[in-house]
């Protein structure tokens, strides 16, 4: 495994290598760089262009200048572009908000996409595959720039309105309502009788909450409070245990349901903790439940059920602990919503300028600006990955060993989970890598419709002005994250499929 | 090319070769299921044109190609519509577009066209005939991109899965690289370059940035196709390699082939049209469905016609060519209703 | 997870079938006779398809009763429903399948069965071997885990106690250094072990029924003899019984106590394994029969093919399905389907010429044609 990682790593570098190369040379023959300086008036002319010159080494064959960037750039220094600013300083400001945009954005959409491609493929040619694949469609065919464009004028702006006084309109619950009640009748196994059933409640319950929600104005100043904490607590447990193992047995819905109930003692005693964490305490705490859920569900599980306590144990401890983190950052909704004038989805730049709150206060200032620009990436990635996942799972459902498997007398459940999610998995992991490319893209695009100054600025003057040393420091970034994601897709398909570690 | 993707070829997890047997081999015949012999073609083509998608697909792919074509003429021929993309004139009733499908008796305007059935821009140029310009080019560039991505990448990825060896990893070597770099990033360095040089050369130069995928499948399809014993079979008897792969490889890649052909152009329309948005793609005066959209975008809030139209045209053609895709692909490789005995 | 070279071999050196130890052949003789009690019973049992060129009958109407520790063979073209209808046993068609009659473990219905009761039988009482052990493993677990997931799927025991079971099982159907091989990926095994570890994880609970579909016919002939022999073999250490589904009349010659041959869905021969071979009462059993070749035959006894195709499952022809490829075809055969009548103790055929295969010396004999050269037989 360890030679695999090194050889991967090898020939990664190369790659990278020999593309810096091919992106150099296009960018010192892009533009002109000396444009807009042959335009000045004689007296100035010959100066300016020979300060250019003398900066961006116009003098020098390309070859030159290639290995006085490359020399520079092993050592950090991204040089200076074509008005003399520090590169490096530029791309400081830049990375941290697109790179945010971009993993972001990958991350929900390999998360959701997959679980959206996962139900449709084991609900084929349903309605609710059907409403999905068209979906699909119609998000793979979205210019990215045009969707986000129309989020900016009317997700952010109506949102940001009717936040001013929160009614929702009856025609509004309706709608929400009906289609919260026929995804989860289309969720339903089973005949009619128990698809209607579900719909009935799910729609009956949908308008009673959303109701009640608008009459006390609790988006004014939302919050889940501890009984609902708790209860969506106890639910994941179940939950969780329905997807590790079934109902059948005890001990691991135990473990589920200790780990459940841990949560709601944390939520409780971590109190002022939480108050204003930073991010390291807030992932040491998610280390310290995963080892909680691991013992509790060691112990409860005994040897018969330990294999399917564990996950269990650990999945509801990590998801209460999410509940408790939404419910903290909603809670901070409203003294946040009041600092930036009750308009907390931001449609100008990646944040907001000199904003000073609390860790939650600032988790929701990110939030609002990036909100929107990836909603947009998402819808585009999403529909790619629920597709490949889809086709990929209707794929392995067809093999052979799954048919063994079902032979077996292994339950449906089991089939899925041990046989088909992971063995379709490992060719999406290939996907991965292709998409981020194309993600990368995008948020130059969804940036400039946003009005961040990030990345995609960077390369777009770059471009503009002929000027190599912005396009390089944006290749460096961008083809490194491209590089790097390869990389962790190759790993990961490694440790899937125990074929390739041999070759 | 990386280790990972060359397993997944070899673990089969690339469309199976059996869904392009050799030609003219009835395959359900194979299955014991029915003697009525059909040739592969024959097959495909019932299997296309049941497919619903694909047929709305086609119909609104060539009702969008025909509109565009015959409405403002192509070069020195000239369409049914009167007004041209470039004559400006007075904004009637601020540009307002005149279209109405809403027939009378059912409370609107009736159904016609009018004067400027998608209104006039500021200037008052026909929003109809900048649209229809637009069009055409998103399109030419489109067709161009997927037809060059597409030749290049299946004689690439069939000589790397065919020779193996060095030419193999050099080939694949060189798609990593490409892959290795963002595909807005190349190709706005691409368009820039050759900026005002036509819209065809912008086109030829995008189609040799974009291969790659085409490139992986077409590889992995011929690497599982070169272990078939109809290929071994003329190589036994020393069939050159040239007339292998032409005459027993590549006419059993085709749905890959065709298929790619299709997504190619859907991504392709996608491609150009937001590195026109950017102002990396299309240059004035030439415009393009992503251009329209860029230069109007702030007239969203008060002339919202000026951004719909252009973008319903670029959904419209993605969609349809995504559809006719997916019907292709179904009609290749039908293992959704394989029945087992 | 260990990284090993060169890649053109796999690392650790694949099991093979050269390392199986030469022991004494061992036929259906030496196993334990079959008893009276019936085990399955399928009675009238129909399977269709709806498809987009219309309903595919591929069982229409098969009858048989298996007996405890009986090796029942099925025998038929790819197409006669043969693999339909123990897939239909096993409870394994897709959700389009339409299925009638009468499928009875221990005299308890299957087909109408809760999924969850159905599921209890399967791979505990009735287990099944398929026919490509390439594809039927899954490439990605090791063989330690896919067969002690078999036991914990019925059994509540430690995985531990699984893995014991399983590495016992390894060893009972041959398979060297059983402890260290559970922990392998099934690409590191050739297919003859691969097939192996097949049987081992059918015996793994001890069942009563073992469906085997075509479990030689991926293998080299070499190995195929070893699988059948391992079958008979665990056969009696399970005490369990066989439906052995082939195409292959070879396969069934010393493994079967009795035969059903099946032509397009339906049952059209069935009898004791030596009825069926030496008395064969319908014309289709005897161009099988004749369709094997023979090393010492003269001239004469050349490969004698059946002409034609099976007919298709949607349209089918009236009268008796194979009438068209039946050199003893008359009117009556192309207007009424023949019926399973009587034809000897415990033989039955559905054929309305069995007297007349009855009274010739080689029932074989009328697929010859010597105005036909042989090479023909392709297009069979």
């Amino acid at each position: 495994m360890l030679v695999f990682i090194v050889r991967r790593l090898f020939v990664s570098i190369w790659v990278f290598f020999t593309a810096t190369i091919v992106i150099f040379f296009l960018a010192t023959k892009v533009k002109d760089p000396l444009a807009d300086a042959r335009q000045l008036p004689d007296n100035t002319r010959e100066s300016a262009m020979a300060v250019i010159i003398e900066r961006m080494h116009l003098d020098e064959p390309f070859i030159v200048r290639y290995f006085l960037w490359l020399g520079d750039a092993i050592q950090g220094d991204l040089g200076v572009n074509r008005q003399g600013l520090s590169v490096n300083s530029m791309l400081d400001a830049a990375v941290s908000a697109t790179l945010q945009l971009v993993i972001g954005a990958t991350v929900i959409s390999i998360v959701i996409g997959i679980t959206i491609g996962v139900i449709s493929a084991l609900r084929q040619y349903s309605a609710l595959d059907q409403t999905v694949t068209f979906v699909a469609f119609v998000c793979f065919s979205l210019p990215s720039f045009w969707i986000a464009t129309l989020l900016k004028e009317f997700m952010a702006i109506d949102f940001n309105d009717w936040l001013a006084d929160p009614v929702i309109s009856v025609p509004f619950i309706a709608g929400i309502s009906l289609v919260t009640a026929l995804t989860a009748g289309g969720l339903v196994v089973g005949d009619r009788r128990s698809r209607l059933t579900v719909f009935g409640t799910t729609l009956a319950g949908m308008v009673v909450l959303l109701a009640a929600l608008s009459a006390t104005g609790w988006f004014n100043d939302p919050g889940l409070g501890p009984i609902v904490v708790a209860l969506t607590a106890l639910g994941g447990a179940i939950g969780f245990t329905v997807l590790v193992s079934g109902l059948e047995w005890a001990p691991p819905l135990k473990a589920a349901l200790i780990s459940a109930g841990l949560g709601i003692v944390a939520y409780f005693a971590l109190g002022p903790v939480l108050k204003d964490p930073n991010l390291l305490t807030l992932l040491l705490l998610a280390l310290v439940t995963a080892g909680v859920g691991y013992g509790v569900g060691w112990y409860v599980g005994g040897d018969l059920y330990r294999r399917n306590a564990i996950p269990a144990a650990i999945f509801t401890g990590l998801f209460t602990g999410a509940v408790i983190f939404l419910d903290r950052m909603l809670q901070s909704f409203a003294s946040y919503s009041d600092s930036v004038g009750g308009r907390p989805i931001s449609t100008i730049g990646a944040s907001t300028p000199n904003y000073d709150g609390t860790f939650w206060q600032s988790g929701l200032d990110s939030f609002g600006h990036l909100a929107l620009p990836s909603l947009a990436l998402v819808l585009i990635s999403l529909a790619t990955y629920s597709r490949y996942t889809r086709a990929s799972m209707l794929e392995v459902m067809n093999q052979d060993y799954v048919r063994t498997a079902r032979a077996k007398g292994l339950s449906e459940r089991a089939v899925v989970t041990r046989h088909v999610l992971r063995n379709g998995m490992i060719p999406i992991t290939t996907l991965v890598s292709y998409d981020i490319g194309t993600v990368l893209g995008g948020a130059v695009i969804t940036e400039k419709v946003f009005g961040w100054r990030a990345m995609g600025t960077m390369l777009l003057e770059g471009i503009e002005q002929g000027d190599p040393m912005p396009i390089m420091a944006f290749f460096l970034v961008s083809g490194g994250a491209i590089i790097v994601f390869n990389m962790i897709a190759d790993i990961a398909y490694a440790v899937l499929d125990p074929r390739i570690r041999l070759s | 090319m990386t280790d990972a993707q060359r397993a997944a070829q070899k673990a089969g997890s690339e469309p199976g070769p059996e869904a392009a047997g050799p030609p003219g081999t009835a395959d359900t015949a194979a299955q014991g299921m029915t003697i009525v012999a059909r040739s592969q073609g024959q097959l495909v083509r019932r299997r296309f044109f049941r497919h619903k998608g694909a047929m709305v697909g086609l119909v609104l792919f060539i009702l969008v190609v025909g509109l565009a074509v015959t409405s403002i003429g192509a070069g020195p021929i000239p369409g049914w519509w009167d007004k041209t993309p470039t004559a400006t004139a007075t904004a009637v009733d601020g540009g307002r577009p005149t279209l109405s499908v809403v027939p009378e008796f059912l409370g609107g305007g009736g159904v016609h066209l009018g004067e400027h059935p998608f209104g006039q821009d500021n200037i008052g140029r026909d929003y109809f005939a900048l649209t229809m310009r637009g069009a055409q080019v998103s399109l030419v560039i489109a067709l161009l991109v997927g037809l060059i991505a597409t030749f290049v990448g299946t004689v690439i990825g069939a000589a790397a899965g065919y020779f193996r060896g060095w030419t193999e990893s050099t080939l694949m070597r060189s798609s990593d690289v490409l892959i290795a770099v963002p595909t807005l990033l190349i190709a706005g360095l691409i368009g820039t370059m050759i900026a005002g040089r036509g819209i065809v050369l912008f086109g030829i130069f995008l189609g040799l940035v974009t291969w790659m995928q085409t490139a992986r499948l077409v590889r992995g399809e011929v690497l599982s196709l070169r272990e078939k014993e109809f290929v071994e079979a003329a190589r036994s008897v020393g069939t050159s390699s040239r007339r292998i792969i032409f005459k027993h490889i590549l006419p059993n890649t085709i749905g890959i082939i065709i298929v790619s052909v299709t997504l190619a152009i859907a991504s392709a329309v996608l491609l150009e049209t937001g590195l026109s948005f950017v102002g990396l793609g299309v240059q004035p005066p030439d415009t393009s469905l992503g251009r329209l959209i860029s230069d109007y975008q702030t007239a969203l809030g008060t002339r919202p016609w000026l951004f719909y139209w252009p973008g319903v045209f670029i959904i419209l053609i993605a969609l349809s060519v995504n559809f006719i895709g997916d019907g292709l692909r179904d009609a290749f490789d039908p293992r959704q209703n394989r029945v087992r005995d | 997870m260990s990284v090993t070279n060169p890649p053109a071999t796999p690392g650790t050196p694949a099991v093979t079938e050269a390392a199986e130890d030469v022991h004494e052949a061992r036929t259906l003789a030496d196993s334990r006779p079959p008893s009276d009690e019936a085990i399955l019973e399928v009675e009238n049992l129909t399977v269709e398809f709806p498809t987009d060129d219309g309903v595919v009958r591929a069982v229409r109407g098969v009858d048989y009763t298996l007996h405890a520790r009986e090796v029942l063979g099925i025998v038929g073209e790819s197409g006669s429903g043969k693999s339909v209808s123990s897939m239909a046993v096993m409870g394994l068609l897709p959700k389009s399948a339409r299925i009638k009659g009468s499928i009875r473990y221990r005299g308890q219905e299957m087909l109408t069965m809760r999924p969850k009761e159905q599921r209890a039988l399967r791979g505990r009482k009735i287990a099944m071997i398929f026919q490509d052990p390439m594809t039927s493993l899954n490439p990605v677990r090791t063989i330690g885990d896919q067969l002690s997931e078999a036991v914990l799927a019925h059994h509540l025991v430690p995985r531990k106690e699984a893995l014991r079971r399983a590495k016992d099982m390894l060893d009972l159907v041959g398979i060297p250094q059983p402890g260290k091989r559970l922990g392998a990926y099934p690409h590191e095994f050739s297919g003859g072990m691969r097939q192996r570890v097949m049987i081992a994880m059918a015996i793994i609970n001890d069942p009563d029924v073992i469906i085997a579909d075509e479990p030689t016919t991926a293998l080299d002939v070499t190995v195929q003899a070893q699988i059948l022999e391992k079958l008979l073999e665990v056969k009696d250490e399970v005490n369990a019984a066989i439906l052995m589904i082939t195409h292959d009349l070879g396969v069934i010659a010393g493994m079967a106590h009795r035969t059903l041959v099946m032509y397009a869905g339906k049952p059209v021969e069935i009898g004791g394994t030596d009825q069926v071979f030496y008395e064969p009462r319908m014309p289709y059993t005897a161009g099988l029969l004749g369709s094997i070749p023979s090393l010492d035959g003269d001239r004469e006894d050349r490969l004698r093919p059946i002409t034609g195709t099976p007919p298709s499952l949607i349209h089918l022809p009236a009268g008796c399905p194979f009438a068209p490829r039946c050199p003893l075809a008359t009117a009556e055969c192309t207007e009424s389907e023949p019926g399973l009548t009587e034809a000897g103790e415990g033989h039955r055929a559905a054929c309305h010429h069995s007297d007349r295969l009855a009274a010739a010396d080689d029932p074989t004999a009328f697929f010859r044609d010597d105005s036909s050269p042989i090479t023909e037989s392709e297009e069979g």
